[in-house]
C-alpha cells in the first residue's frame, strides 16, 4: 500500500495536454478528477499507467520513483473508458489475467476469482464471454479484472458513465462500498460533476491547458470555487455569472449589471476593497449560484428583484426558471411542488453573501 | 393486405431473377472442372475427337495410375508442398510482425507511404522481372534450381500481400487491449501472443490460404527457375505428351490429382476464413 505523487507532470510541447501538473493522492483516498471533454484527464490516467511517458516531472508509488518504469512492472491497475475486456476469453479468464501474469497456482487463482465474482455480483456469469453480457456486466468484469491485481494505485477512466441511469446508480453505490478500493490510493476521471459530488473524499477539476484548476473536499470546491471556470462546472444549474461594475453608493458598495443594482454584503465589501487597491480597474465577474436566488416566499431574508419568467421546468425534485430582471436572464431554483407561468411577474429574493466575484480578465476568484 | 401480396409478389421475381443468374454463375464456373474431369477419365483417341464428347465413352480409370508411371511425378507434387508450404510459413511469420510495426508504429516501421510501396510490388506484371530475377538468383549460392530458390522468390509475391492484410487485421484489434494487458502485468511480447494474436487468429489463416494457394499454383517462375533437381507439378503437367499429342487425359487427371491438397485444406479451413473479427470488444 502507498500514496501516489505526480510531480511537475508535463505532456506535449506545443498544444499542452498535460502541464506542469502536481497532484498527490494519499493511501486510501479517493480522488475523482473532473472536467470537460478532451481536457486531458485520460492522458493523466495513461502517463500514471505507463502507457504514455511524460515529457517532463516525476511518477512516485510509494517511494519509488515509476516514471520510466514500463507499465507491466508498476502494480498500478486500471480500467478503460470502453472496458477492453479480452473478447476471446471468458469473464473467469478476464478476470484470472493478472494474476496468471504473476504464474500464481490455478486453485489460488480459482479462489481469488470467484471472490472478486461474488463481490461484484458476477459469479453467474464467469464461463460466459464478454459480448454475451451485458454494459453493467462488463463494468464489474473490467472492475473485477483491477480488484483481483491487488494493486498499489486504482485508475478508474470513466467507469460508469456509458451505462444506464438506474445500473449508473447502483454502481456508485459499489464504489462507496468496495473495501479493496477505499484501502489504496485511487484516481477517478469522470465529466459528471455529480459522479464527482458523490464519490470524491477531494476532487480535482481539470482546466483548459492541461493544468490543475482546484483541488479539494466537495463544500470548498462548491462554496469557493477558485475560479469562474470550477464554479462554472460545478453545481448544476449552472452558475448566474455576469458582468458587472462596482459601485459606490453611500458609503456602501453595489454591483452594477446594467439597470440591475445589487448591493455587496458588508462581510464582502472589505475584502474587495483590499483587492481593489491593486486593480485598476472595477469590473468584474459576478457569480449567484440559481441555488441561492428564489421565490422571495422561500426566502424571505434576501434582497429582492423582480423579473419575468420566461421558461419554468419542472424537474421533480426541484424546479428550474429563467427570468428575465431587468434584460438580464437570471437562472433561478423553487421548491419542487410550485409552478409558474411563462410571462408571470415574479419577486426573486437572493443572499448578498453567497455573491462569488471574479476576475473578468483571468477568471480567478478574487476573494480567495 | 392485397397490396402487400404484390409486393411480395413482386420480390419473388427478383428472388427467381437472382437464382437465374446464381444458375449461370454456377455452370460457368463448374464447367470446366466438370469437363476436366471427364476428360481425365477418357481414352487418348476419345480426347482428340474433332466432335467432344460430354461423357466418356470407355471409362479410363488407369489414367490415374498412368501419370504415376514415372516416379518423378510424384516427387514433383511433394516438391510443389514443401515449396508452397515453406513460403507460407515464412511469409505469414515475417508478413505478421511487419504488419503489426506498419499498424501499432506506422512512424517508426516508415509510414503509410511504405505500406503502400509495399502493396504496390503486386501491381507489376510478374513477367517483367522475369529475366531479371532468373540472373539474380542465378548468382546466388543456392542457384536457381533449388527449392529454396523459389521458397525465397515467392516472396516476391506473398509477402507484401501478408504484410498488407496482417496490417489491416491488426488495425481492427484494438490497441486498448493489449494495454489492458500490460497493465495486468504482461510483457509486450507476451501480450503479443494472448491477446493480439488470438484476435487475428481468422486472418492469419486467410492470409495462409491466399499464400499457400498461389505458391501450390505458379508455374511461370517455376517453368524457367526449376526443371532437373527440382520440379514442381505445374511444370510436370506440359511433360505429358506423346510426339507431338497433347495427351489431355494424362494431364486433367494429373491436374485433378494437383487439387486435392487445396480443396482439403480449404474445407479443413473454412469456418476460418468466414468469420468475422467482430466478438463484442466494444461497449454496448
Amino acid at each position: 500500500m502507498a500514496r501516489l505523487v505526480v510531480e511537475g507532470l508535463c505532456k506535449g510541447w506545443d498544444f499542452p495536454v498535460i502541464d506542469d501538473l502536481s497532484i498527490t493522492v494519499e493511501e486510501g483516498e479517493f480522488l475523482v478528477i473532473v472536467g470537460p471533454s478532451g481536457i486531458g484527464k485520460t492522458t493523466l490516467l495513461r502517463l500514471v499507467a505507463g502507457l504514455e511517458s511524460p515529457d517532463r516531472g516525476r511518477i512516485l508509488v510509494g517511494d519509488r520513483d515509476v516514471t520510466r518504469v514500463p507499465p507491466y512492472r508498476r502494480n498500478v491497475a486500471m480500467t478503460f473508458e470502453s472496458y477492453a475486456l479480452y473478447p476471446h476469453l471468458t469473464v473467469a479468464r478476464n478476470i484470472a489475467s493478472p494474476l496468471q501474469a504473476r504464474g500464481l497456482p490455478a486453485a489460488e487463482i480459482r479462489r481469488r476469482v470467484e471472490e472478486v465474482a461474488r463481490l461484484l455480483r458476477i459469479d453467474t456469469l464467469l464461463e460466459r464471454k464478454p459480448g454475451e453480457i451485458s454494459g453493467g456486466q462488463k463494468q464489474r468484469t473490467a472492475l473485477g479484472r483491477t480488484l483481483v491485481a491487488d494493486p498499489q494505485v486504482f485508475l478508474l477512466d470513466e467507469p460508469i458513465s456509458h451505462l444506464d441511469a438506474r445500473i449508473r446508480h447502483e454502481l456508485r453505490s459499489q464504489f462507496h462500498t468496495l473495501e479493496d478500493l477505499r484501502r489504496v490510493a485511487t484516481v477517478y476521471v469522470t465529466h459528471d460533476y455529480a459522479e464527482a459530488l458523490s464519490l470524491g473524499d477531494r476532487i480535482a477539476v481539470m482546466g483548459n491547458g492541461g493544468r490543475l484548476a482546484q483541488i479539494g473536499s466537495a463544500r470548498e470546491l462548491f462554496e469557493q470555487p477558485a475560479t469562474l471556470f470550477v464554479a462554472e462546472h460545478l453545481g448544476q444549474p449552472t452558475i448566474n455569472a455576469l458582468e458587472a461594475e462596482l459601485v459606490d453608493v453611500d458609503g456602501r458598495l453595489e454591483a452594477h449589471v446594467g439597470s440591475l443594482r445589487l448591493p455587496v454584503a458588508s462581510s464582502r465589501r472589505d475584502a474587495l476593497a483590499r483587492v481593489g487597491e491593486r486593480r485598476a480597474t472595477r469590473r468584474v465577474t459576478i457569480g449567484l449560484r440559481p441555488q441561492h436566488l428564489r421565490p422571495a416566499d422561500e426566502l424571505p431574508q434576501g434582497a429582492t428583484l423582480e423579473g419575468r419568467v420566461d421558461i419554468f421546468e419542472a424537474l421533480g425534485s426541484t424546479g428550474v426558471m429563467i427570468v428575465d430582471v431587468g434584460g438580464v436572464a437570471l437562472t433561478a431554483l423553487t421548491r419542487p411542488e410550485r409552478t409558474f407561468d411563462p410571462g408571470e411577474m415574479v419577486t426573486l429574493a437572493w443572499d448578498p453573501a453567497a455573491l462569488h466575484f471574479f476576475d473578468p480578465s483571468d477568471g480567478r476568484n478574487l476573494l480567495l | 393486405m392485397a397490396g402487400e401480396a404484390g409486393f411480395e409478389h413482386r420480390w419473388r421475381h427478383v428472388r427467381l431473377l437472382f437464382l437465374a443468374f446464381l444458375g449461370l454463375w454456377l455452370l460457368f464456373t463448374l464447367f470446366p472442372l466438370y469437363f476436366m474431369a471427364i476428360t481425365a477419365l477418357k481414352t487418348t483417341a476419345e480426347t482428340n475427337l474433332t466432335v467432344p464428347t460430354f461423357w466418356p465413352e470407355v471409362f479410363a480409370f488407369g489414367n490415374f495410375a498412368a501419370v504415376f508411371a514415372e516416379a518423378t511425378n510424384f516427387d514433383a507434387l511433394v516438391d510443389s508442398f514443401v515449396i508452397a508450404s515453406l513460403n507460407t510459413v515464412l511469409s505469414l511469420v515475417l508478413g505478421t510482425l511487419a504488419g503489426y510495426a506498419f499498424a501499432r508504429f506506422p512512424r517508426q516501421a516508415g509510414g503509410e507511404n511504405l505500406a503502400f510501396w509495399i502493396l504496390s510490388n503486386r501491381m507489376f506484371p510478374p513477367v517483367a522481372i522475369l529475366v531479371p530475377m532468373f540472373f539474380l538468383f542465378d548468382s546466388t549460392p543456392w542457384g536457381t534450381d533449388s527449392i529454396w530458390s523459389l521458397v525465397i522468390l515467392y516472396l516476391v509475391f506473398n509477402l507484401p500481400l501478408a504484410t498488407w492484410l496482417m496490417m489491416v487485421f491488426f488495425r481492427d484489434a484494438p490497441p486498448e487491449l493489449e494495454e489492458a494487458a500490460y497493465l495486468d502485468g504482461w510483457t509486450p511480447f507476451r501480450a503479443f501472443f494472448r491477446i493480439t494474436l488470438p484476435l487475428v487468429l481468422p486472418g492469419m489463416i486467410s492470409v495462409a490460404m491466399l499464400c499457400w494457394i498461389f505458391a501450390w499454383n505458379e508455374y511461370l517462375f517455376a517453368n524457367l527457375f526449376v526443371g532437373t533437381d527440382v520440379r514442381t507439378y505445374t511444370i510436370v503437367i506440359p511433360t505429358f505428351t506423346h510426339g507431338s499429342q497433347t495427351l489431355w487425359n494424362l494431364q486433367m487427371a494429373f491436374s485433378l490429382i494437383a487439387m486435392i491438397p487445396p480443396v482439403t485444406l480449404f474445407i479443413l479451413l473454412r469456418r476460418y476464413m468466414v468469420r468475422g473479427l467482430s466478438l463484442g470488444v466494444v461497449k454496448g
